[in-house]
C-alpha cells in the first residue's frame, strides 16, 4: 500500500491524462433520467461526482451483458469454422466505482478464476484497472457496514480516492494502480485519517449472527411472506455487482452467426425449468430463497465470501419494494 | 475444443443415426479433427453439450461406455428447439460438442459386487453407458440387474439392446411399462418402476444400486433401495438439472450450494440427503 495526495484541482488533469494514454475510461455519467450510469468518457467534464450509487454496477466491463463466445461459419462441405478473437478488448480504467463495487470485483475474480478459469473474464480483468472513490454520502438502502465492508474499504481497488476538502487521499494497493499514477501530480501524504470524510452507514444487522442463523434458514416459514410480491423480473440480479448467472444463446442462422452468453437471473421462472416441464425451483419463493441463500450462505461455503456487498441497488430498483436486509433479518430471526 | 476455453466446441460428425422410437434417436459421433479424437477421453457418467450452431446446445449424458474408444454416443428425445434441430440432422452432418463435463461413476470400486440399475423413460441412456461398461468386463462383476420402465412400449429406449441383454442370460431384467402402456404382445411387467422394484426387491448383500430417471423416480426409488438394505453410500444416482455452461458458472443447475455440472452429476444417496429438494 502506498499513500499519496493529489489536489482536487489536479483530479481532472489525472483523469484526462488517463484518457490521453489511450485507455478506455469508464466513469459515472448523469443521464436525463436523473440516474447515474457508467459509460465510456472522453473528458472529466462529463463525469458525475454527486451520486450515491450508479444504477448499474461496473461489472459489465469484465462480464458484459451480452458477450460473444465465438462466431461460426458453416463451410460448403458442411464443416464448421469457429473463431474467437479477443485481441481488441481495450485496456480499461473504471473510475469512480464505490468501495462496495470494487469489493464485488474480488468476489467475481474468485468466482470466475479459482476453478475452471474463465478465458473471457480473465482477459478482461487483466486489462481493467479500478480507481474507486470513497463514499461521502449514503442513503437508506446502503448497508455495506453490515456485510463487513465500509465506505472507505480498499478491497478490490487498484487505487482508492477519498475526497478530503481541497485534496484527495490516495491509497494505491497494486502494481497496476502504481503504473497509472502520474507522479508529477501526486505528493506524499501528510494527512492522517480519511475517516471523518466518509459517509456514516447504519449497521442493519450483525453478520456474525446472520452467519450462524443462516445455517438453518432454508426451512424458515418466513420465506413465503418475505418473497410475496416478487414479480420475478430479475432487476435485482441485473443491477447486482456480484450476480454472475448467464444463459447461452445463438444469434444468427445455421449457416453463420455467433454464440453469446447473456446475463440471466435466478428469479426468472424458466431459469431452472427442465425440458420435461418439471421445475425444481417451481415458485417465486424458492427462487427468492435461492438468491438470498446464495449471497449469504452458499458463496461463503464455496468461496469463503459473503457475496452481498451491501450496495443497496436491488432495494432501490425493486418494483415490489423487497428489501434484502429486511428479508435476511426476518428469515434468520430466532 | 480449446483446452483453456471451455466454450469453443469440438466438431463431430454423425457417423450413425438410430431411430429408437418416433421421437428418440441415438447418434454415434466421431471427431472431424483427428487430434481432437486423440485428446478426448471420458469416464462413464460424464456428460457433454451437443449443439447445432444457430439453434443452441443441449445437455445429455454420454450414452456409450468409456471402454469403447474413438466415438461418443448420445440418445435424446425431441422436446424443444435444439433437440428438434439435432433430430433433423442426418448421418454425416456435423454438429458441435463440448465436454466431457462432471464426475463419473466409481466403477473400479464395484469390482466383485452385484450391481442393480433402476431407471425409467429417457434415463436409460445415462445408465446404458454404465451397463455397457460393466458388460465389457463382465467377469469383474457379480449379478447385474436392470429395472427399466417407460410410459408405453413405443417409448422404451434401446429395444434391440434390451433383447440382446435378455439373450445373454447373465443379467436379471425387469422391464416394465406403465399400466395402459402395454401392447397385446407385451410379455414383461406392467406397472410403475417403483412398484415393480418394491414387488421384486433386489438383494442388497455385496451390492451397489444405481438409479437414474425423471426426478420423481429418483425421489421415490432411493428410499425403496435404502429400505431393501442398500447402504446410503452404495446407492448412486445421476442428477440432470437444466444446464448451460457445464463448468459451474452459469448457475442454472444448482441444488443448494452444489453445482450438478461440476460437483456431479453422479451423487450418492447419502450426498443427496444432505441437499435441498432442488432437482
Amino acid at each position: 500500500m502506498e499513500i499519496k495526495t493529489i489536489t482536487s484541482a489536479n483530479i481532472p488533469v489525472f483523469f484526462n491524462n488517463l484518457v490521453k494514454s489511450g485507455k478506455v475510461v469508464v466513469a459515472p455519467v448523469l443521464k436525463k433520467s436523473g440516474k447515474v450510469f457508467f459509460e465510456s468518457v472522453q473528458s472529466y467534464d462529463q463525469v458525475s461526482t454527486d451520486y450515491i450509487q450508479t444504477a448499474f454496477s461496473a461489472k459489465s466491463v469484465v462480464f458484459p451483458e451480452v458477450e460473444e463466445l465465438f462466431s461460426y461459419t458453416k463451410k460448403e462441405d458442411g464443416d464448421f469454422e469457429f473463431r474467437n478473437d479477443m485481441s481488441n478488448v481495450p485496456e480499461t480504467v473504471i473510475w469512480g466505482l464505490r468501495p462496495c463495487d470494487s469489493s464485488a470485483f474480488n468476489y467475481l475474480t474468485d468466482f470466475f478464476l479459482k476453478e475452471n478459469p474463465d478465458t473471457y473474464f480473465k482477459l478482461r480483468k487483466e486489462r481493467t484497472t479500478l480507481i474507486s472513490v470513497s463514499c461521502a454520502k449514503a442513503d437508506a438502502a446502503c448497508f455495506c457496514t453490515s456485510v463487513g465492508l465500509n465506505p472507505g474499504n480498499v478491497t478490490g481497488s487498484d487505487i482508492l480516492l477519498t475526497a478530503m476538502g481541497d485534496s484527495y487521499y490516495v491509497e494505491i494497493s497494486t502494481e497496476k494502480g502504481k503504473s497509472v499514477i502520474d507522479t508529477a501530480l501526486f505528493t506524499d501524504s501528510t494527512e492522517k485519517s480519511k475517516e471523518e470524510f466518509l459517509a456514516k452507514v447504519e449497521t442493519k444487522f450483525s453478520m456474525d449472527e446472520i452467519r450462524e442463523r443462516i445455517q438453518t434458514a432454508y426451512d424458515s416459514a418466513e420465506w413465503k411472506h418475505e418473497s410475496m410480491g416478487c414479480l420475478g423480473c430479475g432487476a435485482c440480479a441485473f443491477s447486482c455487482p456480484t450476480c454472475t448467472c448467464f444463459d447461452i444463446q445463438d444469434e444468427g442462422s445455421q449457416e453463420s452467426g455467433k454464440r453469446l452468453r447473456c446475463w440471466d437471473a435466478c428469479g426468472f421462472g424458466q431459469f431452472t425449468r427442465h425440458a420435461s416441464g418439471h421445475n425444481p425451483k417451481s415458485n417465486q419463493t424458492a427462487r427468492r430463497r435461492q438468491r438470498l441463500m446464495h449471497k449469504f450462505k452458499y458463496s461463503v461455503e464455496n468461496f469463503g465470501i459473503v457475496s452481498c456487498v451491501g450496495c443497496g441497488r436491488c432495494i432501490r430498483v425493486c418494483p415490489a419494494h423487497l428489501n434484502i436486509f429486511e428479508n435476511i433479518l426476518n428469515v434468520t430471526k430466532a | 475444443m480449446d483446452k483453456e476455453n471451455k466454450y469453443i466446441p469440438y466438431r463431430v460428425r454423425i457417423a450413425k443415426k438410430t431411430q429408437e422410437s418416433s421421437n428418440i434417436q441415438t447418434y454415434r459421433l466421431e471427431f472431424v479433427d483427428e487430434k481432437d479424437a486423440e485428446n478426448f477421453s471420458f469416464r462413464s457418467g460424464q456428460f457433454c453439450e451437443y449443439g447445432v450452431p444457430g439453434e443452441g446446445e443441449s445437455t445429455f449424458c454420454i450414452a456409450s461406455p468409456d471402454t469403447r474408444k474413438g466415438y461418443v454416443e448420445c440418445t435424446f428425445r425431441t422436446t424443444g428447439r435444439v433437440t428438434a434441430a439435432l433430430a433433423n440432422c442426418e448421418e454425416n452432418d456435423i454438429i458441435s460438442l463440448r465436454g466431457p463435463f462432471g464426475n463419473a461413476f466409481p466403477i473400479e470400486q464395484w469390482y466383485g459386487k452385484n450391481v442393480v440399475f433402476v431407471t425409467g423413460g429417457i434415463a436409460l441412456p445415462p445408465l446404458r453407458c454404465v451397463i455397457d461398461t460393466l458388460l465389457d468386463q463382465r467377469e469383474k462383476f457379480g449379478e447385474i440387474s436392470v429395472y427399466y420402465g417407460a410410459k408405453n412400449v413405443e417409448e422404451l429406449t434401446y429395444k434391440a439392446e434390451l433383447e440382446e441383454w435378455a439373450a445373454r442370460g447373465d443379467m436379471n431384467l425387469f422391464i416394465t411399462v406403465d399400466p395402459g402402456g402395454e401392447t397385446p404382445e407385451w410379455k414383461n411387467f406392467i406397472g410403475f418402476v417403483p412398484t415393480i422394484l418394491e414387488q421384486n426387491p433386489p438383494k442388497s448383500d455385496n451390492a451397489v444400486a444405481v438409479i437414474a430417471g425423471p426426478p420423481i423416480l429418483i425421489k421415490l426409488g432411493m428410499p425403496i433401495l435404502a429400505k431393501s438394505g442398500f447402504p446410503n453410500d452404495q446407492i448412486y444416482t445421476t442428477l440432470e438439472n437444466r444446464m448451460k455452461c457445464g463448468v459451474g458458472k452459469c448457475g442454472h443447475c444448482t441444488v443448494g450450494k452444489t453445482y450438478v455440472c461440476k460437483d456431479g452429476p453422479v451423487f450418492t444417496y447419502e450426498e443427496v440427503l444432505g441437499m435441498p429438494l432442488e432437482y
